[in-house]
């Protein structure tokens, strides 16, 4: 292993707040939310009174939902008026030809193994912030509008009804909409295997401490070694 | 025709004392959503307001909407509400039949221009010019077009009118569509259901006689004051939802206690409509009430939404056998198969790049 020629302070602690609490909210969300579309657990006989199951299930995927919205907003902020160089939305513009240009066509060769030699890139990779726009900032958004609209209907007329409920006649009813919601909830699964390889390969790879920065804030540069 | 007529008249007519009619009249503001103060309003429309003539055409239907508002609860009030809108043409009820019922159609039409109601049971085949449904020698298609021209406002009974009912189900073979995609210039009030509760029905007509415009309604054009709540939220078993106390079989302990019938597939939580508020036949009863889970007959598409008595819907373009969790599990599988061949390859690609002689890791 190379020697250490170089500490970058990559992450700042608002950003590796926010990756750990987003986390965790997943996780919550999906487990809470696949328990409320499939409730296994069944109480013994006895009266409803002295039971809350149903209802624990649905309060904490709330609670955690509204934490993961709350935290979510703040990544917004802090993406657009935080100031930080690795965290902000300034370097993605996939409306523009350039974008999809030389670093990121190399970003998929490297990956595809057609290159030999791995781009390095202190933040997100080209391919990276794609893939974060798709699953992290779409997949994200659809979910929490879509998650209001099905929260507003236990109060017709509220703020959440009035104001997301327009999705539940463009998804063709309530029931189209928990399908959605339900479908789409698969995306994060998908995204944290795709994710830990990604990191976890980058940092064999590329040895940039990868994984331990989203804890220590710091990636490494090493001195390359003649093999 | 006595198109004249007030209701407070044919009331007394019938024989019906001030009581009684003062109690029908509280009775809808109740099932309206009113506030109290609204009572005399509907008493002053009854007393005042000549009966609005109302056409009622069938279309593509199996006449259970009629069947319904037939049932309305209370027997003498059933008869009268019946009466009260003046229901000079319906093909299903009427004595007459033949070229003298379409001549009254006709006559209403130019009588009452832009004043009568047009209320549609059934939904419209438009494939082929309309072909696969005839009324009295002419499409449906034209029927209602021409009947819409001059209404003053359309009311869409049941789920047929309103979204498209089981006809309209996939493979939709005549190309049935409800009678918003054919009308589009009038106002409609869809009142889904199949059927619809008859209180809901009346509860609709005698909105629009008393205040003369129809009454406020949500994103999907259903009146608020009957399709605001889910059925979920107003039902008698909801205490065992929250405690998670689930029938899974329909023979099993819980059905006998009468437990939440969520796990059979009750699609109550995602269904907007009165059934357990007003409940059907004057109060006896309702689906879940009976023990089946809610089917949601007053949802749109509800024919095409999976099976009634399963909660996670099968995804039709995705072959017959799989639903959301299969289809994400096979994703996620796919994710990680995916991640340890790219894994191998760049462990085969490092051993060889870690050989002598290669200067490049």
């Amino acid at each position: 292993m190379g020697r250490i020629i170089e500490e970058i302070y990559v992450w700042r602690l608002p950003v590796r707040f926010y990756h750990w609490i987003n986390a965790l909210c997943m996780v919550a969300l999906f487990a809470t939310g696949m328990y409320i579309a499939a409730p296994v657990l069944n109480p013994a006989l006895g009266e409803a009174v002295w039971h809350k199951g149903m209802g624990w299930w649905r309060y904490l995927h709330f609670a955690f939902a509204f934490i993961f919205i709350a935290n979510f907003l703040f990544r917004l902020y802090w993406a657009l008026f935080g100031g930080d160089k690795y965290a902000r939305f300034g370097g993605f513009r996939p409306w523009s030809a350039a974008w999809w240009g030389k670093p990121f066509r190399e970003q998929v060769e490297s990956y595809l193994f057609l290159r030999s030699d791995e781009p390095n890139y202190v933040g997100h990779n080209p391919v990276a912030a794609l893939a974060h726009f798709i699953f992290i900032f779409c997949g994200s958004t659809f979910m929490i509008f879509s998650g209001l609209a099905m929260y507003g209907e236990n109060n017709p007329g509220g703020f959440n009804s009035a104001w997301f409920g327009w999705l539940i006649p463009l998804f063709g009813g309530s029931y189209s909409l928990h399908f959605t919601h339900h479908l789409f909830a698969w995306i994060f699964p998908v995204y944290v295997i795709m994710h830990l390889y990604a990191v976890f390969r980058h940092d064999i790879v590329d040895r940039t401490s990868v994984t331990s920065s989203i804890i220590t804030g710091y990636k490494h540069k090493v001195e390359e070694e003649p093999g | 025709m006595q198109s004249n007529q007030t209701f407070a008249d044919l009331f007394r007519s019938r024989g019906v004392s001030r009581r009684d009619f003062l109690k029908f009249c509280s009775l809808t503001a109740v099932y309206l959503g009113l506030s109290p103060s609204l009572a005399p309003s509907i008493v002053e429309a009854m007393e005042n307001k000549p009966r609005t003539p109302v056409l009622w055409i069938h279309g593509l239907e199996c006449t259970c909407c009629s069947e319904s508002f037939i049932r309305s609860s209370h027997p003498t009030i059933e008869n009268l509400l019946f009466n009260m809108i003046s229901l000079d043409y319906d093909d299903v009820l009427s004595a007459a039949a033949g070229h003298q019922l379409e001549a009254v159609r006709k006559k209403i039409m130019k009588d009452y221009k832009g004043k009568y109601i047009l209320a549609v049971e059934g939904n419209v085949s438009t494939r082929d010019d309309g072909v696969y449904c005839m009324v009295g020698g002419d499409s449906f298609l034209n029927i209602l077009k021409e009947t819409a021209a001059d209404a003053a406002a359309i009311i869409a009974w049941g789920t047929c009118a309103s979204f498209g009912c089981v006809q309209n189900a996939a493979p939709n073979p005549s190309g049935a569509a409800p009678v918003s995609d054919i009308i589009k210039d009038k106002p409609i009030v869809k009142v889904p259901g199949c059927p619809p509760i008859s209180e809901v029905m009346t509860g609709v007509i005698a909105h629009f006689h008393t205040f003369g415009t129809l009454p406020e309604l949500d994103r999907f054009g259903r009146p608020k004051a009957f399709y605001n709540t889910r059925i979920h939220d107003k039902c008698y078993r909801r205490a065992f939802f929250d405690a998670g106390m689930f029938v899974t079989s329909f023979d099993d302990e819980a059905t006998r206690k009468g437990w939440c019938l969520y796990k059979m597939g009750c699609k109550g939580p995602t269904t907007y409509n009165s059934c357990s508020k007003i409940q059907w036949n004057g109060g006896t009863s309702f689906p879940i009430g009976s023990g089946h889970p809610c089917i949601g007959c007053s949802e749109p598409n509800f024919w095409d939404k999976g099976p009634f008595y399963g909660r996670l819907a099968e995804v039709p373009f995705l072959g017959s056998d799989s639903n959301a969790d299969k289809i994400g599990m096979v994703a996620v599988g796919a994710a990680a198969v995916g991640a340890a061949a790219h894994a191998a390859v760049t462990a085969v690609q490092k051993a060889k790049s870690d050989k002598p002689g290669n200067d490049k890791a």
